[in-house]
């Protein structure tokens, strides 16, 4: 605790909080929601909403929360009749010419004007007999749709555009209650960051193309996981709706991707429902892989593997987007050959967020390339597949594109295995979780590991990879030591 | 000089002796009235002392707030480490105020002066003179004055220039002109920080009104006293004012009076009163966004700060707008609601949204479709609509529907019983 | 940026010169965009989307941030205007002084019809404005530049002669 804190007391209860502070964000910490739109905590402040009016003692009119600063033994109320009112009168000013859609509006169910309205509004409107603005529906760029009825022009879009992003391709135009949020012609709003606008917006007037009418926000479970579309490690959530990911939103992590992801990981996520999985662990019979149980199919990854020891080379081909469990067990269970780890990672072009220092969309297609390098595997993936094809055990991790050809036996362990993949000759196929299917753990670029977790379960009889690398190396007789799985 | 009228035996003629001389707005005429004498002086003289002058003044900002103007200019930094600005608000569209323009156009020179010793006295090295877009010919006079006193280099290091407005009430709010002149949209800005320490470019800035500056080189050649002395009422309110009478007078135009003035006087002697056959019914005494008086506030009403306050109503701009018994007043507020709801910026909810709608509560009552409920909704928007926002273009939009409806509710509640003859089509 | 039809870009010669001179006066190039856009209008008439595009490339802004400016004041025209544009003021101290006489009055006289719309002949587009600033001259116009003070109905025949 530092001695130079501020304190001030919100609705009767103290805090203290640094110096600078705004009243806004010392109440969340009194645990005093004050009802806001305009206002975010990963925006410059814009105060014209003026949903978050407050009383403070000795101020001769309500104050804005958002952009008042603390001073010691300010007196803060957000409960008062003129603050409830004041509130009440904001609300209403947006119902007047916000239409009667949460019917068919993506937004319900986490819209904020819903929230507040339901929270403090009045029960009818007195705008009765006139005709609400009408401006049609508009497309601002390849995910993003623009309801100018439902917008009440909290420009956090503009600000986004113009301060995070650093390219100003959104407006406010027009004046009074003519306005509405523009684009020009000549410019889309097709930046790699863009599709963060609608995540900001409060209510449901930019929307996403993708999720349009998919899914309503109660039909959806929230799981915390980490983006799997390069390397920056950009914490997410992924929305499922009866077992199936509909979307991908960030989640706020103030030292990797504040409260951002970027549009690549914003889509990708497609990939994690596919059905064309491998359900069954298979074996070779008679020249030809069948499906088994797990028992069995373990049982013949460990007699290869006795079978095999004795000083011969091990080349492990993985997948920089395995967990590191799993891929610390896969060493493990190699640990009596000598071992040659590697993986490729798909590259692209790095897309940064101008505004925020350290984000970007990484040329590094993969979250966990520094996980494998961290465990010793490298990128010199061409002489590791050379390698493999004397080596007695070539251990193939969710790399279901891997050109791999062996003279030893070739242990596949992917969520998919297409007609023509060379691990098609696989000795044994062992199907895993992806990353939506299991929880693990990533090393972001920066060397920062992060925690994901299961949002739906995995198909047929697919285990997490860690888990089946883990029955492995038990399985094996000591003098392999006792896995210690973080 | 109640140009284009005579000046009137009444007037204390201070800033209006040279309106309608044309060879007062040529340089060298400027020259041979006294003119930049004053500047002379206070480029001499300490900045600390020029400002000390116009705070004994007591010299008051004449764009509407009224704020002490040395006391503003006290506002600048003491330690000089950046660049400061002077903004001079030439935007004025205040409805029924037009000094400024009078001012720039028959003697730019004054204004001019007024700006280079105002710089100074605040140790601006840039001072710009927002002019409203509309103002084509004050502009062009300005324009050929500036020319003429830069070449006669009269203004020593200090640069002035015009930067011309678009179309925009609001850019009248001194955040709002400095956005404008950043070359943004003129949207007021939450204050703090105060323009003083970070206004234009980031930077400590003083905006003072063109009547306001037009004063200072007076002040500073005939001396604080002598400006302090002119007052006939409250001592806090000093000087002469131009008020910009017009609507239902019979001589419309711009009057210069000592502050403390008897507003009774200045309508009916002055300007003549109402046309024949019409008495006074209402009068706005300082610009539309200043609560309407009645009839009997009016005759009582003493033009200073102080005195209009005393009446419920303020002196703002001092555009004094008559309605005689003729004037329909429910029309005439919802054509200043109207007015409010177009000027809009479109930041603040209440603004927004609250102007138009009254606007049409309004415009419902006049074409006869006006609900028993409306007068008190109309009140209880504008309390909405009030103390809650970013500027207060909200507020001026509430000031005359609520005085409006206390005042004349008859002729309100004429129209909503149906005894009034609409004068609008839903 | 590529270019579809043939355009003219608004800045070349004088245009351009002047625009240089413009900057000198400020600190920072988005700070001339008021002044640059009066010259656009001045050349063009009017200001396009394109026209704005141009404007933003040669002061370092987008398009839609120069957009959002010029939506804002309304002075400057979006789309093309009457060889006399004629501004009205209707607002409560002229209104009382007859001001929306003097727009009907307008509207009939020139072809123009409503408020807003351009007249047959191309000459006219008449729009209401607010306060301009002359309530003492009831009512004041604007034809183009030129700021015409006391106009009344009767006055608006020889106004209308002389402007065609």
């Amino acid at each position: 605790m530092t001695d130079n804190l501020i304190t001030l007391t919100i609705d009767g209860a103290p805090v203290s909080v640094p110096p600078g502070t705004l009243v806004i964000e010392a109440a969340k910490q009194a645990g005093v929601l004050v009802p806001h739109y305009c206002y975010h905590p990963g925006l410059p402040v814009a105060g014209l909403c003026r949903m978050c009016l407050v009383e403070i003692e000795k101020a001769p009119k309500l104050q804005i929360a958002c952009a008042t600063t603390v001073t010691e033994g300010m007196v803060v109320k957000t409960q008062t009749a003129p603050a409830k009112d004041a509130r009440q009168g904001v609300l209403e000013f947006l119902l007047i010419n916000h239409p009667l859609d949460c019917p068919i509006c993506d937004q319900a169910g986490e819209c904020e004007l819903q929230d507040f309205v339901f929270q403090e509004g009045q029960a009818s409107t007195r705008y009765a007999e006139f005709a609400k603005r009408f401006n049609p529906v508009e497309d601002f760029g390849p995910d993003v749709l623009y309801v100018p009825n439902r917008c009440i022009l909290c420009t956090r879009c503009v600000r986004f555009m113009e301060d995070v992003a650093q390219e100003p391709v959104l407006n406010v135009s027009e004046r009074g209650d003519r306005a509405f949020i523009g684009i020009h012609p000549e410019a889309r709003l097709d930046h790699p960051w863009a599709g963060n606008v609608v995540d900001l917006c409060p209510v449901g007037s930019l929307l996403s193309k993708d999720f349009l009418h998919k899914a309503r926000a109660w039909e959806l479970d929230k799981t915390a996981s980490i983006c799997t579309g390069c390397s920056q490690g950009c914490n997410i959530s992924l929305d499922t709706r009866d077992e199936v990911v509909v979307r991908v939103r960030p989640r706020p992590n103030l030292d990797v991707n504040r409260y951002f992801i970027c549009d690549h990981g914003r889509m990708h996520y497609r990939w994690m429902n596919r059905g064309d999985r491998i359900e069954a662990p298979l074996i070779r019979h008679d020249g030809e892989l069948k499906a088994v149980d797990w028992d069995e199919a373990l049982d013949r990854v460990v007699g290869i593997l006795r079978g095999a020891s004795g000083g011969g080379k091990a080349v492990a081909l993985v997948s920089p987007g395995a967990s590191s469990e799993a891929l610390a067990a896969a060493k493990r269970l190699l640990s009596g050959f000598t071992w040659t780890g590697a993986f490729q990672v798909v590259m692209g072009e790095e897309a940064p967020l101008a505004g925020v220092p350290n984000l970007a969309l990484r040329a590094e297609r993969a979250p966990n390339a520094k996980g494998a390098e961290q465990l010793g595997y490298t990128r010199d993936y061409a002489p590791a597949l050379a390698a493999a094809k004397t080596a007695a055990v070539v251990l193939v991790l969710d790399d279901p594109d891997c050109a791999v050809e062996t003279d030893g036996a070739l242990l596949y362990l992917g969520t998919v295995l297409g007609d023509d993949a060379p691990c098609r000759k696989a000795e044994v196929v062992l199907p895993i979780a992806n990353v939506a299917e299991e929880e693990g753990t990533f090393v972001n670029r920066d060397g920062r590991e992060q925690r994901y977790f299961q949002a739906k379960p995995a198909p047929g009889m697919a285990q997490p990879a860690a888990w089946v690398l883990g029955q492995l190396a038990q399985a094996m007789a000591p003098p392999l030591p006792v896995a210690e799985v973080s | 000089m109640g140009y284009p009228h005579k000046p009137h035996p009444k007037e204390t003629v201070v800033l209006s002796q040279y309106f309608g001389d044309a060879d007062a707005r040529t340089y060298k005429g400027w020259v041979k009235r006294g003119g930049y004498e004053a500047l002379a002086q206070a480029l001499k003289s300490d900045p600390v002392a020029v400002t000390d002058i116009v705070k004994e003044s007591g010299l008051r900002g004449r764009g509407g707030a009224g704020f002490p103007t040395g006391l503003k200019w006290s506002f600048m930094p003491k330690e000089k480490k950046r660049p400061h600005y002077l903004c001079v608000n030439a935007d004025e569209s205040e409805p029924g105020t037009f000094k400024d323009r009078e001012i720039m156009r028959w003697t730019p020179h004054a204004l001019l002066e007024g700006t280079a010793i105002a710089a100074h006295a605040i140790r601006a090295e840039v001072a710009y003179i927002y002019i409203r877009g509309e103002f084509t010919e004050p502009w062009t006079i300005m324009e050929r004055a500036l020319g003429d006193a830069n070449a006669a280099g009269v203004f020593g290091d200090i640069k002035i220039h015009l930067h011309r407005g678009a179309g925009a009430y609001i850019c009248g709010e001194e955040t709002a002109l400095m956005n404008s002149i950043e070359g943004k949209r003129g949207n007021p800005r939450i204050k703090p920080p105060f323009p003083a320490a970070a206004g234009l470019f980031g930077l400590p800035t003083t905006i003072n009104n063109v009547e306001t500056l037009a004063a200072v080189p007076h002040i500073i050649k005939r001396g604080a006293a002598w400006y302090k002395g002119l007052c006939l009422s409250n001592p806090k309110s000093t000087g002469t004012k131009l008020f910009s009478v017009c609507g239902h007078v019979q001589r419309p135009g711009n009057y210069e009076v000592t502050m403390g003035f008897p507003l009774k006087d200045l309508l009916y002697d002055m300007c003549g009163g109402p046309p024949a056959g019409r008495t006074l019914k209402a009068c706005i005494p300082g610009g539309s966004s200043v609560p309407i008086l009645t009839r009997e506030e009016t005759e009582a009403c003493l033009l200073d700060y102080e005195g209009v306050a005393l009446k419920g109503s303020m002196l703002g701009s001092g555009g004094v707008i008559v309605f005689d018994d003729s004037a329909d007043m429910v029309y005439q507020i919802m054509r200043l609601a109207r007015f409010y709801a177009h000027e809009s910026c479109a930041q603040c909810t209440q603004c927004r949204e609250g102007t138009a709608w009254t606007t049409k509560i309004l415009e419902r009552i006049l074409a006869g479709q006006g609900k028993t409920t409306d007068l008190d909704l109309l009140l209880d928007l504008s309390e909405n609509m009030t103390g809650k926002t970013i500027c207060v273009l909200s507020d001026s939009c509430a000031a005359p529907i609520v005085s409006g409806i206390k005042k004349f509710r008859g002729e309100f509640e004429a129209y909503l019983a149906g005894k009034r003859q609409p004068v609008m089509v839903s | 940026m590529t270019v579809m039809e043939d355009y003219q870009p608004v800045f070349t010669g004088k245009a351009l010169e002047e625009l240089q001179t413009v900057l000198q006066r400020y600190p920072n190039k988005q700070a001339a965009l008021l002044p640059t856009l009066w010259i656009a209008q001045r050349e063009h008439g009017w200001i396009s989307d394109r026209i704005m595009a141009e404007v933003g490339e040669i002061l370092g802004l987008t398009p839609a941030f120069v957009k959002g400016v010029v939506t804002f004041y309304t002075m400057y025209h979006q789309h093309p205007v009457g060889k006399n544009f004629v501004q009205v003021c209707t607002t409560s101290p002229c209104n009382v002084c007859g001001a929306e006489d003097v727009l009907k009055a307008l509207l009939q006289q020139t072809g123009a019809g409503d408020a807003g719309a351009t007249s047959p002949d191309g000459k006219w587009t008449i729009v209401e404005v607010e306060c301009l600033g002359a309530c003492g001259f009831a009512t004041p116009i604007l034809i183009n530049d030129d700021f015409i003070e006391n106009v009344t109905p009767e006055k608006v025949a020889d106004l209308v002669r002389k402007y065609r």
